[in-house]
């Protein structure tokens, strides 16, 4: 087993109060929370922040930390005679030949749940665990729905009290119409209950991958409609992408920019629920080359035509 | 080998949840929640009613509450509800701001 200075990673002597503890521990944890450090390896730090304050803000924990002694942070070290017996819980204790196999954490992860099980024997059956995973899903499968299979992994303590990495594959049926940041509860699927108790539930936080067409607000969805000036003003008929295929779509005569056609009932659709629409967004775009016989027409365009776009310029001094 | 899948199910479909079952599912204590629903963070669907019962998706801004309590040590109920409610205020503006950007376009 590796060793991991704990104290090092808060920056505490190993002599500090629970307090100095706390506070060197929110102060790292600001320093280092993902969601609002810039830092390259932020997550990491916080990841290694949060492991070292686990075990030392709990009294039990850090007593059977400190027991273990002093050694250089990555050395490989053996916890010595009888601390199993003095901090893995009676009833078996740790199984010494399991030490080479665990990662720190997870020994101090297990001596906690060790004892909040222990708290629970007394009052009878015990819940699973609740699990949750992030899922990363493409917009397809976001529309359609999907099944995934899941390869979780969760610690926990064996029979013969040991620590171990137990697999928990999973596959789940994603419907469809979920959106990006959504929760999802697959019932049962989290960890086995105890003493005739239920499983816990599986949450899973979904996130949906971009698409380079489809942008998403709720059910609806948008897609940008790129007309060329003369399709706009004298109306056309295009083939639409949509998620659910293409379609025809009309565009009257004298469409402009940034107008939203609407297809009803063509967005994300959530089991039982209405359908959200999509709105193809309109964009006029010009050529990026010019033709001498395009610059004719649009020259005999100019000269003819009685359209001034900025009218309404005139009441302001243009 | 034939493998089953589990419907994985969106939290609102599973109607509602009472304050035991809240309490259960999100780790929280009952003072933490209760400081929530004060704060406005959860909202309870009979006020008056002698069991409060909430919608099923207060599971979801429960468990967020108990993550951000972990996450930064929080140790009274009020400090919970505040960053909980900040939490919103922050995730309120990021929907606000992606459905804005799918409107125009802008990324």
């Amino acid at each position: 087993m590796k060793y991991k200075d704990y104290y090092a990673t808060l920056g505490v002597p190993r002599t500090a109060s629970a307090d100095d503890i706390k506070a060197a521990y929110r102060k790292l944890a600001r320093k280092y929370h993902p969601d609002v450090s810039t830092e390259k390896d932020a997550e990491e730090r916080f990841k290694e922040v949060a492991e070292a304050y686990e075990t030392l803000k709990d009294a039990e924990k850090r007593a059977a930390y400190d027991q273990l002694g002093a050694h250089a942070p990555n050395e490989d070290f053996r916890p010595p005679p009888g601390w199993e017996q003095s901090f893995g819980g009676g009833a078996g204790g740790f199984n010494g030949a399991s030490f080479d196999d665990i990662d720190l954490a997870d020994l101090f992860g297990g001596l906690g749940g060790f004892r909040e099980a222990r708290q629970r024997q007394r009052t009878g059956p015990v819940p699973g665990r609740d699990f949750e995973a992030a899922v990363r899903i493409s917009f397809d499968q976001a529309f359609h729905g999907a099944e995934l299979k899941l390869d979780l992994a969760s610690t926990e303590m064996g029979d013969d009290g040991a620590l171990r990495r137990v697999p928990h594959p999973v596959t789940v049926r994603i419907p469809k119409g979920v959106h990006a940041g959504q929760r999802l509860r697959v019932p049962g699927k989290g960890g086995p209950g105890a003493r005739g108790g239920p499983p816990g539930d599986l949450y899973l936080d979904i996130d949906v991958e971009a698409h380079p067409l489809y942008r998403v607000d709720g059910n609806d969805l948008y897609v940008d409609l790129p007309l060329a000036p003369w399709e706009a003003a004298l109306g056309t008929t295009v083939k639409l992408p949509t998620p659910g295929g293409p379609v025809d779509l009309k565009v009257a005569a004298g469409t402009h920019a940034g107008q939203r056609l609407r297809l009803k009932g063509r967005g994300l659709a959530r089991g039982g629920a209405e359908a959200g629409n999509l709105y193809a967004v309109v964009q006029i775009v010009v050529p990026g080359t010019v033709t001498a016989r395009d610059r004719e027409l649009y020259g005999e365009l100019a000269r003819n035509s009685t359209f001034s776009p900025r009218a309404h310029f005139g009441g302001y001094g243009a | 080998m034939n493998v089953t899948a589990t419907e994985a199910r969106f939290i609102d479909d599973d109607g509602t949840c009472t304050f035991v079952e809240l309490v259960h599912r999100s780790g929280l204590t009952e003072d933490e929640l209760r400081a929530l629903v004060d704060a406005g963070a959860l909202v309870v669907l009979d006020p008056s009613a002698r069991a409060w019962t909430f919608a099923a998706w207060s599971v979801s801004v429960a468990r967020d509450a108990a993550s951000l309590r972990d996450s930064f040590a929080l140790v009274d109920a009020h400090s919970v509800a505040v960053v909980t409610r900040f939490a919103q205020r922050v995730e309120a503006l990021q929907r606000e701001l992606a459905a804005l950007r799918a409107r125009t376009g802008e990324r």
